[in-house]
């Protein structure tokens, strides 16, 4: 039994591997990792408690509802106040206006969905900017002027009259 | 030793008399324990990696049941018209950051001989300005994109670390504490989702907007779309139209040839589209 020594040697070879295995598991792999998959558990919560930063037109009747009204109304309606206006947590913050709300008042804004472009859907309403204005006898020479579609146009609700 | 070897010899001898029984009864239960590793590798793998649970029995915080919910997406091609809503939406929500997108607008013009120009300036983030091919177009359209959200996922599979995952819902989520920034994902995502955001360095990519979709709000891409291009269902929700309109129209997705049975599906879309 001399070489009972050898067999020693191994279990606690092994258990020393044990120990460090475990150990090392123990400050390697976070507590939530395995819960429900081979990820960190607690990742799921954490992208559930991103901000939210846009609200809905249902927010911004609260405090314009005249707005709020003309938009519904008109040829508009589908487009969301956010969309020209920027997200609702840049301009109200605890219930409180804490910004201006972006204004773009550019005809760019304006071509973004009514420059007439091929892969448009055909009955979508197409606007040729220059030539639209020399129907109008509205007279352009060189660069449109930014802000000249809103001289007509409310953009809340364009066709009105 | 030599001593010892003597006398240890007989009972060697004695061993390897009853040497074959003994070998086949070992190598039965070596077998028997092969096939136990077999059955429940997976689970030890798990325990390997993190602590057991069953899933049904993991809470989840404000309320919110990831079992009870499997979403999917639908794209109308027909219907989009290339604005970019959903890009400078998507850029708000998620501060998504510059040359980088979550969500794009991708313009297809074909000829008539099959000829394709497919540009996408800017992500289309300000829209598209108008272009001459000096191609005889006969076919053009706007083709939105985003992660497609796969059931079998190429990105989570070679993830070393275990920072990409696929929720019980169905969104593929990257654990950004846990990401090396390796970019494997970012090179087997065979749609082009992901990239590596040049502030944390980590894989980033669209998460279906999770912090709004597990409050019932929808993803802002859905919300800000004025043609009601892109739209949100839940496979779990009674009666949920984009279901049912996945189950009764002629929908395709992306590169099925892949395997990766994406979650994403196209109404009215064409093999020009890749």
């Amino acid at each position: 039994m001399e070489h009972s020594k050898h067999i020693w040697r191994v279990f606690i070879l092994l258990a020393v591997g044990v120990v460090f295995v475990v150990s090392g598991r123990h400050f390697l792999v976070p507590a939530s990792f395995g819960k429900m998959g081979h990820f960190r558990f607690d990742s799921i919560g954490e992208y559930m408690a991103k901000p939210v930063m846009h609200g809905n037109d249902a927010s911004c009747r609260k405090c314009h509802q005249d707005k709020y009204d003309a938009h519904e109304m008109g040829k508009h309606a589908a487009v969301r106040c956010e969309n020209c206006h920027g997200p609702l947590a840049l301009h109200v913050a605890n219930g409180e206006k804490s910004a201006d709300a972006q204004v773009v008042r550019s005809w760019e804004l304006c071509a973004w969905c009514h420059q007439p472009l091929q892969a448009r859907p055909k009955d979508f309403p197409q606007v040729d900017f220059r030539e639209h204005l020399i129907s109008e006898d509205i007279p352009v020479k060189g660069t449109i002027p930014p802000k000249i579609c809103f001289m007509c146009h409310d953009p809340h609700d364009p066709l009105q009259e | 030793m030599r001593e010892n070897d003597i006398k240890q010899a007989p009972a060697q001898a004695a061993a390897a008399q009853g040497g074959r029984r003994d070998f086949f009864k070992q190598a039965a239960a070596g077998m028997g324990g092969a096939a136990m590793i077999l059955a429940f590798g997976r689970e030890g793998a798990v325990w390997l990696a993190g602590r057991p649970a069953k899933a049904q029995e993991v809470p989840v915080e404000s309320g919110y049941d990831i079992t009870r919910h499997d979403y999917l997406y639908l794209i109308d091609i027909n219907k989009c018209i290339g604005c970019g809503s959903c890009v400078r939406a998507c850029k708000a929500e998620n501060d998504v950051p510059p040359l980088h997108f979550r969500t794009w607008v991708e313009r297809y013009l074909v000829s008539r001989t099959g000829e394709t120009y497919i540009d996408s300036p800017h992500g289309g983030l300000e829209s598209f300005p108008p272009v001459d091919t000096g191609m005889d177009i006969t076919k053009a359209f706007f083709v939105p994109k985003l992660c497609n959200h796969c059931t079998h996922t190429p990105c989570v599979q070679l993830c070393p670390v275990g920072a990409s995952y696929r929720t019980r819902d169905g969104v593929v989520l990257v654990d950004e504490k846990r990401c090396i920034g390796c970019g494997y994902c970012v090179q087997a995502c065979p749609y082009g989702s992901r990239f590596i955001h040049p502030v944390t360095h980590t894989a980033t990519k669209c998460t279906l907007c999770y912090h709004r979709i597990t409050k019932g709000l929808l993803p802002m891409c859905v919300q800000a779309c004025p043609t009601g291009t892109r739209m949100f269902g839940d496979r779990k929700r009674p009666g949920d139209p984009v279901v049912e309109m996945v189950a009764t129209m002629q929908v395709r997705r992306l590169k099925p040839e892949l395997l990766t049975e994406p979650n994403c599906y196209y109404l009215g879309m064409g093999q020009e589209v890749r």
